[in-house]
């Protein structure tokens, strides 16, 4: 056993008028009387340590002052001591000690029950403890109440507050409560012993409850039913806010009318010329523009009369019902059951039925290579999951294709795509590239999707790529629009100017992706006159040719109302060429 | 521009003051003086005790946490309490140390000593605002409560005035007030003997606020209640 001195345990003073020290004695088995053990005191002006007044009123091990020992703000020192011996000291001051008794009188009062008698309302009240002189006002206490049901373990915690009376609410009838409350004084921290239990049953006062097993117990099932729920919308509203395909799966998109194809913008400024290009073919779909599926298309049809009342020039540029729809000729149909024009099978009487020209001859040559050749105006819808270059790529192809099993200098489409794998241009196309009039005719060979319109970079790739693949043949079967005398010319005289492509193809494709036939015919003017024999290029070209007819899947015929004299040699620039003209050339 | 923002703002404040004082029809917050033995006061003493209890017991709160957290940084290891049977510069004046005494003594006679105590402290905690920011890394949390205490020592003691004129008849005497010498003690150079004297100081207000607070209340429970607290 560890030896344990006599130790001072604590000194108390229940209400700030006396006081109380309590020991330990110890093992101290040497000491066979208990009073051996003395305390002392001594006040702070003092100088001789006395002897505790009373040994006994407290109980064993104690030392207990009165009222008359007992000075409140001064402070006292206490040791514990046997004969000269000092085991332990305590210096303190009365009003530090205080702790004072239990409440007592404790009871209880029922102040009301809830409708279905399952939980009622008590009051608890009881009287400070008897020591504590409350009513002077020479000490102020603050009670802490704790309350719990008989089968509890865990007490419950009111706030300590200074008045006697305390509400409990909502207690249940049916269950029994203990109460018990403590006291301190208010400035202090510590807490005096608790008082008696109070019991508090309400069968007592005759309050049952006939239903209590009815008590309403916390509602899982609303719980987690709503829980799942705002779960679930959540998760949705998480999902549908980052994937885009699924939000347009849920909700898919009110179609907008829209034409594909046509930056509104066009409409505003006027380009009809692009614009009715776009409008006369308007069956290239999403095989085109795959990659962005949502965008809704709106058919054009341009049979309905009510649709031609727009600007005047539009107009009359799609007065000709027939010249659009031939203008669609030739293009495949794959399936897109589109109900207006492009069909592909039109028969070709209607052509030569509609022409007014001399047009048998062209029809003749037009007719051939319906579905093989790429009609000028539409874009080929057989390109899909294509992008723009790689479809004016293909375009290019199979036009080469064409050109290379028919065995003729096609003359290309007037714009072509400036990533045509075989361009030939020239440097002087670089220098024309500009954005010229709109009024210009200029074939589009591509739309973005962006709506914005591409046009053939120029006849000059087609040039080059005649001479180098069909120039040799001198036959011009007319399956294409336009040509060039100068062209025509050059096929005898190849020349390949391949090492001038690049300029083209990275000059070629201007912001708007826009060739002037200006331009084109500028640079093909130039170079007509770079090569051999190169005609006069002085001759302007016409701005603005009408289309005369539309022969072939790939013909246009235009009117030679600015064309220039036929007497004069024809030079062109390129563009375009009347009838006359073209019968004049062609042998 | 910011100065017009500010007499703007000037202008708005001054608008509004002058209507709440309007429409509440009081003035400013702090309580009228009222002449003796007139009853044309706004507050009744019962009010004015109650505010005096209020402020005894924040400042007696405050002085006791203060001292918990001084006894908890610097006086650990430093075998202060044993050396703390200090005298309280306040301990010349003459006050109830126990409930005898203090149901005895007259209130006039008590409300004059608690105004003594009062004005005895006034010099005190001015300096111990200042000094006890000297402490080398003195917590927030006891230079705070050093100036709190301080400011509501000054309004505690501008209550009590107002009380002693209430209830006091003839002059009121106050040559009550002991002279606090301590102040070369906390700027002592050693570290320790300064510590020691803070500790000191802080051990006394916490019990003369204490002190204060009692009285107060056994005279509000005398005075107001009739012993019937």
């Amino acid at each position: 056993d560890l030896l344990q001195w006599p130790q001072i345990s604590k000194c108390r003073s229940p209400e700030m008028e006396t006081f109380s020290c309590f020991w330990t004695a110890g093992n101290f088995y040497n000491l066979t009387v208990p009073r051996i053990l003395q305390l002392l005191y001594k006040k702070s002006n003092e100088e001789d340590w006395k002897e505790c007044p009373d040994y006994i009123t407290s109980g064993q091990n104690s030392c207990y002052f009165n009222a008359s020992y007992t000075s409140v703000w001064t402070p006292y020192c206490v040791q514990l001591a046997s004969r000269n011996e000092v085991y332990d000291k305590k210096c303190f001051s009365v009003d530090e000690i205080v702790l004072p008794d239990p409440p007592v009188h404790l009871n209880w009062t029922l102040l009301n029950t809830s409708q279905t008698g399952i939980h009622g309302d008590i009051q608890v009240r009881w009287d400070p403890p008897p020591t504590a002189d409350v009513r002077k006002g020479w000490i102020t206490l603050e009670y802490e109440l704790q309350y719990k049901e008989v089968n509890e373990t865990k007490w419950k915690e009111l706030k300590p507050r200074l008045s006697t009376v305390v509400p409990l609410y909502s207690l249940k009838t049916a269950r029994d409560y203990e109460i018990r409350i403590r006291s301190r004084q208010r400035t202090s921290e510590k807490f005096g012993e608790f008082s008696e239990i109070l019991y508090v049953s309400f069968s007592q006062i005759g309050i049952g409850c006939d239903h209590c097993t009815d008590e309403v117990e916390f509602p899982w099932f609303f719980v987690v039913v709503f829980g799942v729920c705002g779960l679930a919308v959540t998760v949705i509203s998480i999902m549908l806010s980052k994937q885009p395909r699924l939000k347009m799966l849920i909700f898919p998109p009110v179609p907008v009318p829209k034409i594909k194809g046509i930056d509104p913008d066009l409409l505003k400024k006027g380009k009809l010329d692009e614009v009715n290009s776009i409008l006369a073919c308007h069956d290239y779909k999403m095989q085109l523009y795959s990659d962005d599926l949502w965008v809704e298309f709106i058919e054009l049809d341009i049979e309905d009369p009510d649709e031609k009342n727009r600007a005047s020039d539009t107009d009359r540029l799609l007065s000709e019902e027939h010249l659009k729809s031939h203008s669609c000729l030739g293009a495949k149909d794959d399936d897109s059951g589109r109900a207006s024009c492009c069909e592909p099978d039109i028969p070709e009487t209607d052509f030569s039925a509609s022409d007014t020209c001399d047009a048998t001859s062209d029809s003749e040559q037009f007719k051939k290579a319906t579905e093989k050749e790429e009609d000028l105006l539409c874009l080929d819808r057989q390109y899909n999951d294509e992008s723009l270059p790689s479809l004016a790529n293909t375009d290019l192809q199979r036009w080469h294709r064409n050109t290379q099993s028919e065995n003729s200098p096609l003359w290309a489409p007037f714009g072509d795509s400036v990533e045509s794998p075989h361009p030939s241009v020239h440097t002087q196309i670089s220098n024309q590239n500009s954005l010229a009039s709109t009024d210009f005719y200029a074939q589009v060979s591509d739309i973005t999707p962006a709506g914005r319109v591409v046009l053939s970079p120029g006849q000059k790739s087609k040039l080059g790529r005649a001479q180098r693949e069909g120039c040799t043949e001198q036959n011009f079967t007319m399956d294409n629009t336009y040509f060039c005398e100068a062209d025509v010319k050059k096929c005898i005289a190849v020349t390949t100017h391949e090492e001038n492509e690049p300029h083209v193809q990275d000059q070629g494709y201007n912001e708007d992706g826009y060739f002037t036939t200006e331009s084109l015919t500028t640079t093909v003017a130039n170079l007509g006159a770079s090569t051999a024999a190169p005609p006069s290029s002085e001759m302007p070209v016409a701005d603005y040719t009408s289309i005369h007819i539309v022969q072939s899947p790939q013909g246009l015929v235009l009117n030679a109302t600015a064309l220039p004299v036929p007497d004069k040699e024809f030079n062109v620039s390129c563009g375009y060429v009347s009838t006359d003209q073209l019968n004049k050339i062609m042998p | 521009m910011s100065t017009k923002g500010a007499s703007l703002k000037g202008l708005l404040l001054v608008a509004l003051l002058v209507s709440h004082m309007l429409l509440t029809k009081e003035g400013v917050t702090s309580m009228p003086i009222c002449p003796n033995g007139s009853g044309n006061c706004q507050l009744s003493l019962e009010e004015l005790f109650d505010r005096a209890v209020k402020l005894s017991h924040y400042i007696h709160f405050l002085s006791s946490e203060m001292f918990n957290e001084f006894d908890e940084r610097y006086a650990q290891g430093r075998g202060f309490i044993a050396k703390a049977v200090n005298s309280c510069h306040t301990a010349s004046l003459t006050t109830p140390e126990d409930k005898e005494q203090a149901q005895q003594i007259h209130h006039e006679d008590l409300l004059n000593l608690i105004l003594g105590v009062l004005r005895s402290w006034n010099d005190p905690l001015i300096h111990l605002a200042s000094e006890v920011q000297r402490i080398k890394e003195a917590p927030e949390t006891i230079l705070w409560k050093a100036v709190e205490i301080e400011e509501q020592n000054k309004r505690l003691l501008e209550g009590m005035e107002k009380i002693v004129g209430r209830v006091q008849s003839g002059d009121v005497e106050n040559d009550i007030y002991t002279l606090w010498e301590g102040l070369p003690s906390l700027q002592l150079a050693d570290e320790d003997s300064r510590l020691f004297a803070f500790y000191n100081l802080l051990h006394c207000l916490r019990r003369d606020s204490h002190k204060i607070d009692n009285y107060l209340k056994v005279l509000k429970c005398r005075l107001i209640h009739d012993n019937n607290c």
